[in-house]
């Protein structure tokens, strides 16, 4: 039932995004002719890519190929679709799991000692510091960040000067800038969230009982407070995580970095359908996976959820 | 390119203007912090000078498109690399003069139909192969061919027959044209006709193979590449020894990397001021001008019913305090065009335009029955002076009883949308076309990039005489009596002519750009 409306959201969004791209004004050949295309010259590429066409049969035949796992060739480079955006998607990625695995591990830590003491100095730095980082947008962050460690302190690079064939030896230098933008902003929200649900886990009946039984803190804190305090916790992170795989369109432009967001920014603008399409049902697609498994992790982390008879 | 390189370069330019703010405001702090102050720095012409021999210049460029090429004929060549990768017949120097480059002289017959261009004979091609006459009758072909669609294409087929350019010897070229062009020589300066191997049409798209002071050594579409100095070239020996491009398509990117040392210049970018001042406080980096770049028209469609009527144009064009406009959108980087199109450098320059004369503007409006004018003037973020003037054209004709509402519309599909489009808006080109080609390319009646639908027979005819007149004084007269009668008939609304703002390295020296060219034989490093 779950994996039918799995399948249903992303064929939706690919429906969704289609239409709009339809009704944007311009098409693909004037896009990519500019202002120097003469009428003869648009309407001559217009005719070599089959934009002619009628959409709904172009979307048909598109659905078909996809359905195949052939999601057709760019209509701007020429090339597959599948290998653009799996290049692009590695690039992504060796970014995302940068972010994630620092960003997610400060932001647990941070947000567990800023619940477990809250209101004491260290929570109003910890909630401060995070409100600061929820509030000023990402561009801000990265221009800063490339201020501060790549020209007044040059240590990092300040852009990607590699293109979309980029080995990850070569993006490895550039992705800490990038990554520490993300991570600003992602810890942010999974911070406030789990400083929350702490403080909520916290006040409960039986972490109180836990208290007045004598448990060690180190007991309390892991036998009782995390497993409850990280399922809303884990939602934000999944969503999190979905938005990084899906293209981080703002902070990768910044950097000139190669991955998904650089190249969805530049279809976009060419209006490259079938390759917005691919990126799309691959955004859709983490989204309804990253959902699946909070839920599942969820799951295992709630004893009421794993054994429900008992539990009552 | 008809102008605008940074079609594809659709930045986020509130984002651009708030961060540019922000760092103007950050970076002096920050630098006065430390001890080592930079002597203040202004905008000013480039740095001059001796260069080191050797080095590698590592250039940022907006990309295309992944569909980019370096076919200079094709509407999505890289244009960057053109200049290092190939030579054309003739170009143009920086004051308007036709000067040899592949050809070594030209001539025309008494009736301007046939032109003779005698070819170097020293010349070889990056492959080793020899350059001959058949490629320049190749070269030209593939321009007219409709297949390659060629921006260049519209302003020669008119009068140049593809089947009638002819090979008598190894190195010399005629062209038999269908209708007299005594301006024929300067056409073949445009950055399109960049001349390519004979029968290359499929390989020179990623080949790269020129005559050029560089050889190609890599590039890829909407990605980095290099080229390295073309040790058997023909004329002077390039200072550098290489030259090295990325695709940044952000524009803060670009200048992000050449603030932290990662590029030396950034091509294809005029600077606003907050970004220019962010610049100028790095001790790195510096901003140059390039005088008169940039010709800000602001058309009025002569098929809307706005404009259709003189009169309601020439009120227009004295409606504007040009000193003013300027002043406020260009912050004083400009040039007053007084609404004449043609750029004071040309050598066919008359000096001549429509003058600040609210009164008259209102007198102009009372003839036609009207005691004021409301108008839309469309600008968008697209180049960052569009919006100032339109503004500041706002702020001015209010006193002529003009009263303009500004529309701010989508950079993306800017030129999609308004331009030719709508009646009123503010766009920009790039100056360096031969007069021939501006007045006929952009004024003609028909022209595909006559952006203001003007038709007039007598201009049309003056602009024919002009080229079938091989007395350089007498065509000189012509193309000037053009000039008047355009600008008379309110043909063209022009405040100013902009210097374009270009971020570069202070070690860059010799560093020159004259419309498309980019001067890749002087530039280099500084001693220092």
């Amino acid at each position: 039932m779950r994996a039918a409306w799995s399948i249903f959201t992303v064929l939706l969004s690919t429906v969704l995004v289609f239409t709009a791209i339809q009704s944007l004004p311009g098409d693909t050949a004037s896009r990519i002719l500019g202002q120097n295309a003469t009428p003869e010259a648009v309407a001559t590429v217009r005719l070599q890519l089959g934009l002619d066409e009628p959409a709904l049969s172009r979307f048909l035949s598109w659905l078909g190929g996809a359905a195949h796992g052939d999601f057709g060739t760019s209509l701007v480079s020429g090339r597959s679709v599948g290998e653009e955006v799996g290049g692009a998607l590695v690039n992504t990625l060796l970014l995302a799991s940068i972010t994630i695995a620092i960003g997610v591990t400060i932001a647990l830590v941070l947000g567990m000692v800023s619940g477990l003491m809250r209101d004491k100095k260290p929570d109003v730095i910890i909630s401060t510091l995070a409100l600061i980082g929820m509030s000023i947008p990402e561009f801000v962050v990265a221009t800063l960040l490339v201020l501060v460690f790549s020209i007044y302190i040059p240590l990092f690079p300040a852009v990607v000067l590699a293109g979309q064939e980029a080995t990850i030896a070569e993006l490895l230098p550039s992705v800490w800038l990038p990554a520490a933008a993300l991570i600003c902003v992602l810890s942010a929200y999974v911070i406030r969230m789990m400083r929350t649900s702490v403080i909520d886990v916290a006040e409960s009946e039986y972490v109180r009982t836990a208290v007045l039984k004598g448990n060690s803190t180190a007991r309390i804190v892991f036998k009782h407070v995390l497993p409850s305090a990280m399922p809303p916790t884990l939602n934000v992170i999944a969503m999190n995580i979905a938005w990084l795989i899906g293209g981080v369109v703002v902070v990768e432009s910044i950097f000139n970095y190669p991955g998904i967001g650089t190249l969805m920014i530049r279809s976009v603008q060419t209006q490259d359908l079938p390759t917005i399409l691919l990126i799309t049902v691959l955004s859709a697609f983490t989204f309804v996976i990253c959902n699946l498994l909070a839920d599942l992790g969820a799951f295992m982390l709630n004893p009421r959820l794993r054994y429900p008879r008992s539990a009552v | 390119m008809a102008g605008l390189p940074d079609t594809q370069n659709f930045g986020f330019s509130r984002r651009q203007m708030l961060v540019g703010g922000a760092l103007a405001m950050f970076v002096p702090a920050l630098l006065s912090g430390c001890a080592t102050a930079a002597d203040p720095n202004t905008i000013g012409a480039p740095r001059e000078g001796a260069a080191k021999a050797g080095g590698t210049l590592r250039i940022a460029r907006p990309p295309a498109s992944a569909s980019e090429t370096l076919d200079p004929a094709s509407s999505l060549c890289a244009y960057e690399y053109l200049g290092a990768l190939y030579s054309r017949l003739v170009s143009l120097s920086p004051t308007g003069e036709l000067v040899p480059d592949l050809a070594e002289s030209w001539d025309q017959s008494a009736d301007a139909m046939t032109w003779t261009f005698n070819l170097r004979s020293d010349v070889g091609w990056h492959d080793g192969s020899s350059f001959t006459a058949n490629d320049v009758v190749y070269t030209i072909q593939h321009i007219l061919d409709e297949a390659t669609a060629s921006p260049q294409a519209g302003v020669l087929s008119p009068f140049v027959d593809g089947n009638a350019i002819t090979a008598p010897t190894m190195h010399t070229v005629v062209f038999q044209l269908t209708s007299p062009n005594a301006e024929f020589a300067s056409l073949l300066a445009g950055y399109n006709c960049y001349i390519i191997p004979a029968g290359s049409a499929g390989t020179i798209t990623t080949s790269g193979i020129g005559t050029g002071p560089f050889k190609l050594a890599s590039f890829s579409p909407a990605g980095p590449g290099a080229v390295v100095r073309n040790e058997a070239y023909f004329g002077q020996a390039p200072v550098l020894d290489a030259i090295e491009f990325s695709s940044i398509a952000d524009t803060q990117g670009r200048v992000n990397a050449l603030l932290a040392d990662q590029v030396d210049f950034i091509a294809q970018t005029n600077l606003d001021f907050a970004t220019a001042s962010t610049v100028l406080a790095s001790s790195l980096a510096t901003v140059s001008s390039v005088k008169n770049a940039q010709w800000y028209p602001v058309p009025m469609l002569n098929s809307s019913a706005e404009f259709s009527e003189p009169d309601i144009r020439r009120a227009l064009c004295h409606a504007y305090d040009p000193e003013l406009v300027a002043k406020l959108a260009t912050q004083g980087n400009s040039t007053i065009a007084h609404n004449n199109p043609v750029p004071p450098s040309e050598a066919y320059y008359l000096d001549y335009g429509l003058e600040y004369d609210p009164d008259k503007s209102k007198s102009l409006l009372k003839g036609q029955g009207l005691s004021s004018l409301d108008l839309s003037i469309y600008t968008s973020t697209y180049d960052p002076l569009l919006t100032p003037t339109a503004l500041a054209l706002q702020g001015s004709m209010k006193d002529a009883n003009i009263n303009l509402t500004v529309e701010n519309a989508s950079a993306d599909s800017y030129y999609t949308d308004v331009w030719m489009k709508k009646p009123l808006m503010t766009t920009y080109w790039y100056t360096g076309r031969p007069i021939d080609q501006l007045l006929n390319q952009i004024f003609r009646s028909g022209s595909s990039y006559n952006e203001t639908a003007y038709s007039n027979p007598v201009f049309d005819q003056t602009l024919d005489a002009a080229r079938a007149t091989v007395d350089q004084a007498q065509r000189k007269t012509l193309y000037q009596d053009a000039q008047k009668i355009l600008i008379d008939d309110g043909g063209s609304l022009t405040p100013f002519f902009a210097d374009r703002l270009t971020g570069l390295s202070s070690k860059v020296t010799n560093y020159s750009e004259n419309g498309f060219e980019f001067d890749y034989i002087n530039i280099g490093f500084g001693e220092s």
